[in-house]
């Protein structure tokens, strides 16, 4: 190919620099193809993961099953669109948490009727292979507002807000529901996941008991602009 | 959406678990699903015979990237409007090929529904109350024709 083209070059009466520059072009052009190509097969493969829980959750008998993967494909559901978000910037090595946000919050707001979603978002970079473990952590504390905070068609507000001072960034997420203090102390699943991912993010989760609702702010590093 | 006439909707997809998923998708939020194809020639067949009223298309199908073109057949010749559904933007000419819109891959159920209803709306109403939900993009001839004003 490469020897074909040089060739081809030569005979056009361009300089063997000319060929070079056009090998490297074709090479660069080559390989942007198939990162857009495995970009592509991403996108489609978690839609199939996607198509598949769901397939299972309408097919399960048990209630318990039911709820296990509907939640699992909440989780994959913010990696979706986390992916959606991928090759939309212009870097693709940063990731904006405040786009990633208004779009989950526009995924989960027909969810709960008569429980609005506020947001106030700072637009935030952070670096790309950090990012599927931040949305994870978001999704569980939103859902969890969602979920428990408002039983029996309590109407409220969740208020998520970003903001970033030097080279910290600070995510709040604030309900005004019926707080924690009949919560079942035992810590679920998703509480465990916030534990493990916050350690992973290096960052603090606060919790506070605001009355009403449940304030969870939390605090990680991100580079400096 | 409307009762009496459900949208009629033609579902172009090679991944037949995702069509199934789709074609539940659009039972689920009322319309009513008239087919499934995997192929483009597969799929101007059957836009054909069943004259669709939306066709839910792939730009990736069984015979390669050829969703772009059976779409355009599909809406020139066919009567349907077409929404592309896919994880293939930058395959998609500026014109969208003459659908009304696209959907990006990984979608969520949510958001088929939400499209579903809207263009439904649009359809019957022949204009837009608002703008599109999440996730779906419009076309510019279609966003001119439903009047939705870009927001800022
Ligand atoms: N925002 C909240 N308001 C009230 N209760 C909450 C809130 N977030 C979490 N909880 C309580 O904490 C418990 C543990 O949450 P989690 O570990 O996510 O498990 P799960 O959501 O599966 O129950 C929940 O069952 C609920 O009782
Ligand atoms: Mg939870």
């Amino acid at each position: 190919m490469t020897g074909q083209k040089q060739t081809q070059a030569a005979s056009d009466g361009q300089s063997p620099e000319d060929g070079r520059s056009h090998d490297l072009q074709k090479a660069l052009e080559q390989r942007t193809g198939l990162l857009h190509e495995l970009d592509h097969r991403v996108k489609n493969n978690l839609q199939l993961i996607s198509s598949l829980m769901l397939l299972q959750a309408r097919h399960a008998h048990e209630p318990a099953v039911k709820t296990a993967l509907e939640a699992m494909h909440e989780r994959l559901n913010a990696i979706a669109v986390v992916h959606r978000g991928l090759f939309m910037t212009e870097d693709p090595g940063r990731f904006d948490i405040a786009a990633f946000v208004r779009d989950l919050a526009a995924e989960l707001a027909g969810a709960r009727p008569g429980v609005r979603i506020m947001l106030d978002l700072e637009p935030v970079a952070m670096r790309t292979g950090h990012a599927a473990a931040l949305a994870l952590l978001i999704n569980e504390l939103l859902i969890n507002a969602l979920r428990h905070a408002y039983p029996e068609g309590r109407q409220g507000e969740v208020r998520v807000k970003i903001t970033r001072s030097g080279s910290e960034m600070r995510i709040g997420i604030a309900d005004d529901g019926v707080g924690m203090a009949n919560a079942n102390q035992e810590q679920g699943f998703g509480l465990s996941i916030v534990d493990l991912l916050s350690r992973q993010l290096q960052a603090r989760v606060a919790w506070e008991d605001a009355h009403p609702g449940v304030h969870v702010a939390v605090t990680l590093p991100v580079e400096a602009e | 959406m409307n009762a009496e006439h459900p949208l009629r909707v033609l579902i172009v997809e090679d991944e037949v678990l995702l069509a199934n998923e789709l074609e539940y998708l659009v039972e689920t939020s009322g319309a009513k699903p008239v087919g499934h194809a995997m192929t483009s020639p597969e799929a101007i067949t059957l836009a054909r015979e069943t004259r669709p009223d939306l066709a839910l298309v792939d730009v990736h199908l069984a015979d390669g990237p050829t969703g772009v073109d059976a779409a355009r057949e599909m809406t020139e010749h066919c009567g349907a409007i077409v929404l592309f559904i896919t994880a293939n933007l930058r395959r998609l000419p500026d014109d969208l090929a003459g659908a009304c819109g696209v959907m990006c891959k990984p979608y969520s159920e949510n958001q088929i529904r939400q499209a579903l209803d809207f263009i439904a709306r649009c359809m019957r109403e022949g204009r837009a109350e608002g703008q599109p939900p999440n996730g779906l993009i419009l076309s510019d001839a279609f966003a001119r024709l439903w009047r939705v004003h870009h927001a800022a």
